[in-house]
């Protein structure tokens, strides 16, 4: 623990329980301005309360919380702010049909050409580039991102907490991103900073708190240790590796795009032109490349929910051409997907686990002549909670009330367990951390041996050099060509996702 | 210090349950202020609107015949409104539900067949099916506003009503008065509680609030719909048809308002005339939300509005209070549940000044 | 009253703690007669049920605190007014005054339930022991209208925009233009229905419509509001109405009113109440009743056809003669009436028929 001078915030015996949940328990925290600070836990370890407990959206049952070795009350996040901390969070909160200044306007004080100079500013002197004059929807998720930590900083705070800043970010603006939090720590800023990416943590923080079922379970400096022995702090057992099996013959195709086009209505949309890949039983296929360049257009056309019409090309889903077929029609012949979106599209938010299964498991004997069998319907979502070990009190939990990575394991369960021959999967690991992703990862790889054809969209390189066997990287609604894993590296594909690569995928 | 609002984790049921009483005695207690203002007797007026409809067994039965068709158009109405289809033209409906159960009496006014009302009874149905159909269609293929769709569709079939009770159905006995023929003893509706107007409408309505109970908790056609509402991104992902939404949550809420309008002239009007419908359409949308649209809240939601509906005309009879004075309660009421709700989802914080510890 | 200490007893116990307003309970003492008054449209300062409340005024005034009349104003015809009207007997009324044609079906069957109430009601056919039908013989008034019309129209064009094509309008047309063609043959007269006793703006439009035709006298027929009279003056065409008088709405353009008292035979059918001899019969009432009068006649009216009108009148009032008197032509130049031939009143109540110079078909 920091000796010495007094910590920026510090936390003592913190406990906080929801009904019979503890969510974290007895939790000593210490801060100290100039560091970046890792904080580092599984899913349902207590790291999302924890933050809640610090900006104030929650307050604590148990414990005090200390800011410059006062006591506090953090009632809000307002109280929050006005004691000097920000926070970044996973999921943006910015008003889409707004500029950027316009947004920034909605929390800071002062005229807007003002605070169009300040933007401008704060970005030169952290590299954080941003147009403060171009709508928000326009802008890409890094760009996002950006706008998220400039908002905090222009509120001045002396600590900043991101939860998971680099999951949505492509290896290159990960780069930037550390460089501005150097430059903020430099200026005597405290970070604390979110993450399960062990090898970011190892490169960035100075100091590590480690929690696990609530409770801190590890304080080190992250550079000394390494990321195996973070991971087993972190998930009390050793990281299983992911079990890349030989490469299998390939199967028949699956699923097979031709020359796919989709001219968006949408202005602010992606329009994708002249997509072509193949995906064959027992093969993962990956599309790599940063969130915004078509990923959304191109699984929608996949599963259906936008239909191609009159577009351009062919798309072929087991053995048939389904352009013209629903949704509902392309499920039924063994298709599944796990959407990038897990509350309102991949799940209802406002709904039990167990009507969410319902959701696209109804073929599967949940509904007998129309009705909705509560039996089957609980029987299968248990067994989905326990096989792919989602953390909640049970069937009857609200989808909302899950956290992000929980979520995703259920979605991902639910999906699996309706036996796929073909599954579509779009950021299978957004937020979540790393012993659920690594559970996951060898999921779909263990599908894959079994004979599935696997499409994995995703914008986490590492992963998709885990799992696939061929890449793709999609740009600007263009497909490169099929890249093999076995003979490409990290940076040639990220050459790609900037637009440095060759667009292999050009009309002939 | 200061007072705010924070979120729930989860609804609270017992805000459930005391959001109507609290919002009961809030507006009991403004309107008590209000009517002594406007120098009425205030307790008188509280007490007919609220207690009067109770007390009696005519005054209850009145209030069972007011609430069937209330709660029988609430719960069609409410089936489309949890999948975000607004269709609040039920009072249109009811109009050509009514106009087409007419035209079997009108046709055989001295009819005495057995089958004569159950005909009307689907004809009525059917006829709001249709007319709501309209607006489905419009919907599903030039993707035209239900809402405005189904209000102008009232319009038209006001004038639907008008043209039929002024011409071609006028009662050749009724001296030019716009309205047709009594209905033949085939074409009523049986007295369901003997010396009262109630008929068997009100089991009717008590079956299809069972049958929306159903649909909306056990049948996988409600879950789609609730899916379309609560989430239609999630709909579209599970393949959930949304065309079929719309047009089974117009038609299911059609057909109720058709019902309704063929059990208002085979019941408590025994002819068609002009004041076919005083509002039933637009008050179920009310009683549909006050109910939470939920099918056992729309009971209960429907007899409040009825007792209002009651008592405010009892309090004009016997509280000498006008006509906007009651109008001005049942929005209070309103107002004050709706205000209510809040605490559903929502709780009360005491902030104290921040940093004070400081 | 044991319904009234009931009422009392329970609202002591759980209104009346906390509050220092007095417990108001109607006085129904025995002595006093309860008479409720029910209209179709908001009570208003001109028009039907301005007049109908009048009436009641009159008893209030005859009888001081031995009646207490209440006016429900804005009733809907169907069955909410039958359970009002049920309400009204249940408080303990038992003289009613039912303004309006709708509200006949149910007010029979409370007249047949409730022996011991009277009931009046205006502008029906349906009569029984204790239920009376009422009505105005406006069109002896319109008929003398229609001289005068006559005598002041340039363009020979008459408008009028009626409420509903029933008996009762009808006749008050027909009777207008036979006494507009008994000075000048020539005058024709258009209709438009509304469909509606209370609808200002289609009233509004549609006496525009009339004078955009042309016509420079316009019969606003059964409105109760001066939506009509207002939009005549400000055309400057002249107009009458009926029931009260709307001067005031056309100060330079008004042609007169044929209006109604109802206190003499309110107070006749009360003292019939009172002592127990209500028999319900058909009341249809003229100028020779007292009830039907003209009144605020316009000035521009020519001094001779004003005596013509006054002769008429008292030829009307005395018997000597009725404006259905044949030959009566009607719309299909038929002889509907034949010379020397005055309708009875049977004829006239039901009459459904235009007679020739109403240019406008009648709805069927």
């Amino acid at each position: 623990m920091s000796q010495g001078p007094t910590p920026l915030l510090s936390l003592s015996g913190v406990s906080k329980r929801y009904g019979g949940v503890v969510a974290n328990s007895g939790i000593d925290l210490a801060v100290t301005a100039g560091s970046i600070h890792a904080i580092l836990g599984e899913n349902g370890a207590g790291k999302s309360t924890l933050m809640k407990l610090i900006y104030g959206v929650e307050t604590p049952d148990d414990g005090v919380i200390a800011w410059k070795g006062q006591p506090v009350r953090l009632s809000s996040p307002a109280a929050a702010r006005r004691l000097g901390i920000g926070m970044v969070f996973q999921h943006f909160s910015l008003f889409e049909t707004l500029t950027v200044v316009q947004n920034m306007a909605l929390v800071v004080p002062g005229a807007q050409a003002a605070l169009a100079a300040r933007i401008r500013a704060l970005g030169d002197e952290f590299g954080l580039s941003v147009d403060p004059a171009a709508l928000v929807h326009s802008l890409s998720v890094g760009e996002r991102q950006r706008v998220e930590i400039i908002r905090c900083l222009l509120l001045d705070p002396e600590l900043l907490i991101l939860d998971e800043p680099t999951s949505v970010l492509p290896p290159q603006s990960v780069v930037k991103l550390f460089e501005t939090l150097r430059r903020l720590q430099v200026k005597g800023m405290a970070i604390l900073f979110i993450s399960h990416k062990l090898e970011e943590i190892k490169e960035l923080c100075d100091t590590a708190t480690i929690l696990r079922l609530g409770r801190v379970t590890g304080r080190l400096d992250p550079r000394n240790h390494s990321a195996k022995e973070l991971a087993t702090l972190m998930i009390g057992r050793e990281m299983p590796a992911v079990v890349r099996a030989a490469p299998l013959g390939l199967g028949e195709v699956r699923l097979e795009l031709a020359g796919v086009g989709y001219a968006n209505d949408d202005p602010f949309g992606v329009s994708l032109s002249d997509v072509s890949l193949a995906v064959h039983s027992g093969e993962i296929v990956g599309i790599a490349g940063i969130s915004g360049n078509g990923q959304q257009e191109l699984a929608a056309l996949i599963s259906g929910e936008i239909a191609q019409g009159a577009a351009p090309g062919a798309i072929r889903l087991l053995g048939q051409a389904v352009g013209d077929m629903g949704v509902a029609a392309r499920r039924r012949l063994g298709f599944a997907f796990v959407p990038e979106e897990r509350l309102g599209r991949g799940a209802v938010p406002e709904m039990s686990l167990a009507d969410n299964v319902l959701l696209t498991a109804h073929g599967r004997g949940l509904v007998h002549r129309g009705f909705i069998s509560r039996q089957a319907e609980r029987a299968f979502t248990a067994d989905c909670i326990a096989r792919f070990d989602v953390r909640t009190p049970g069937p009857e939990t609200e989808a909302g009330a899950l956290s992000g990575g929980n979520l995703q394991k259920f979605i991902m369960g639910r999906e699996v367990m309706l036996e796929p021959a073909m599954l579509l999967v779009s950021q299978p690991t957004w937020g979540v951390d790393i012993g659920a992703a690594t559970d996951i990862r060898q999921r779909l790889v263990a599908m894959r041996n079994q004979g599935v054809a696997i499409l994995v969209i995703s914008e986490e390189i590492d992963e998709l050099f885990q799992i696939c066997d061929t890449l793709h990287v999609l740009y600007k609604g263009r497909l490169s060509a099929a890249l093999p894993t076995a003979s490409i590296t990290v940076n040639e594909v990220g050459a790609h996702m900037i637009g440095a690569g060759q667009p292999a995928g050009a009309v002939p | 210090m200061r007072l705010t609002l924070v979120r729930r984790e989860r609804a609270s049921r017992l805000a459930m349950f005391a959001a109507p009483v609290v919002a009961l005695v809030l507006s009991a207690l403004a309107s008590l202020i209000l009517f002594a203002a406007l120098g009425k007797p205030a307790e008188q007026a509280l007490y007919s609107l609220l207690l009067e409809p109770f007390l009696s067994w005519y005054n209850f039965s009145e209030v069972l015949l007011k609430a069937a068709p209330l709660m029988l158009i609430a719960q069609g109405l409410a089936v489309g409104f949890r999948a975000n289809v607004f269709n609040i033209g039920a009072e249109g409906q009811l109009i050509i539900g009514a106009i087409a159960a007419t035209a079997l009496p009108v046709w055989y006014p001295a009819g005495t067949s057995v089958w004569m009302l159950p005909a009307m009874i689907a004809m009525g149905a059917l006829g709001g099916m249709a007319w709501a159909g309209v607006a489905a269609l419009l919907k599903t293929r030039f993707n035209a506003n239900e809402i405005l769709v189904t209000l102008m569709l009232t319009l038209i079939a006001t004038q639907v009503l008008n043209y039929l009770l002024l011409g071609p159905w006028k009662d050749p006995h009724g001296f030019n008065f716009p309205q047709t023929v009594p209905f033949p003893a085939a074409a009523m509706l049986p007295v369901l509680l003997p010396g009262t107007r109630v008929n068997i409408s009100l089991i009717g309505a008590l079956i299809a609030s069972v049958l929306a109970y159903v649909m909306m908790r056990h049948r996988f056609s409600g879950f789609q719909l609730l899916v379309s509402g609560l989430a239609p991104r999630a709909a579209s992902y599970a393949g959930f048809s949304e065309r079929r939404g719309i047009w089974v949550s117009l038609l299911v809420g059609g057909m109720a308002a058709g019902l309704a309008g063929a059990c208002e002239v085979a019941g408590p009007l025994g002819q068609l005339q002009r004041s076919v419908t005083t509002g039933y359409g637009y008050a179920a949308i009310i009683v549909a939300y006050l109910g939470g649209l939920n099918p056992l809240g729309i009971v209960a939601s429907a007899l409040l509005m009825s007792v209002l509906y009651i008592g405010g005309d009892n309090a004009m009879v016997s509280a000498d209070l006008p006509v906007a004075g009651v109008a001005v309660f049942q929005g209070l009421l309103l107002v004050f549940y709706l205000a209510s709700l809040t605490f559903i989802r929502n709780r009360v914080v005491l902030i104290r000044r921040p940093g004070a510890a400081r | 009253m044991k319904n009234n200490l009931n009422r009392r007893s329970f609202l002591r116990t759980s209104l009346a703690a906390g509050t220092a307003l007095a417990l108001p309970v109607p006085a129904f003492a025995a002595d006093v007669l309860n008479i409720v008054l029910i209209v179709p449209s908001p009570a208003a300062d001109v028009g039907w049920s301005h007049t109908l409340e009048l009436g009641t005024k009159a008893l209030e005034a005859e009888y001081g605190d031995k009646v207490k009349v209440s006016l429900l104003e804005n009733i809907a015809e169907g069955p909410d007014a039958d359970r009002i009207m049920n309400k009204t007997v249940a408080d303990g009324n038992t003289f009613l005054i039912l303004g309006s044609f709708g509200y006949m079906n149910g007010g029979l069957k409370l007249a047949a339930a409730h022996p011991e109430v009277s009931i009046l009601h205006a502008s029906g056919y349906q009569t029984a022991a204790n239920f009376s039908p009422f009505g105005a013989r406006y069109y002896q008034g319109t008929y003398l209208m229609g001289m005068a019309a006559a005598s002041l129209t340039k363009s020979k064009k008459l408008g009028c925009v009626g409420a509903f094509p029933i008996p009762e309008l009808i006749t008050s047309i027909n009777a207008w233009t036979l006494g507009a063609q008994s000075v000048d043959p020539s005058i024709e007269v258009s209709v438009v229905w509304v469909n509606s006793w209370f609808d200002p703006a289609a009233e509004q439009n549609a006496a525009k419509a009339l004078l955009a035709q042309g016509c420079d006298v316009i019969f606003s027929n059964a409105q109760d509001t001066p939506s009509v009279v207002t939009a005549c003056e400000a055309a400057g065409a002249y107009v009458f109405n009926l029931n009260s008088s709307m001067a005031t709405y056309a100060p330079t353009k008004y042609l007169g009113v044929v209006g109604t008292d109802w206190a003499p035979y309110f107070k006749a059918s009360v003292a019939a109440h009172l002592a127990g001899t209500f028999k319900g019969a058909s009341a249809w009432l003229g100028i020779a009743d007292n009830c039907v009068f003209l009144a605020d006649w316009s000035k521009d009216i020519p001094a001779d056809m004003a005596a013509k009108i006054a002769d008429a009148q008292g030829k009307i009032a005395s018997g000597a003669f009725s404006p259905f008197t044949g030959p009566i032509t009607d719309q299909a130049d038929a002889v509907h009436v034949a010379a020397g031939v005055t309708l009875g009143d049977d004829d006239i109540l039901s009459m459904d028929w235009h007679v020739k110079g109403v240019t406008t078909p009648l709805p069927k």
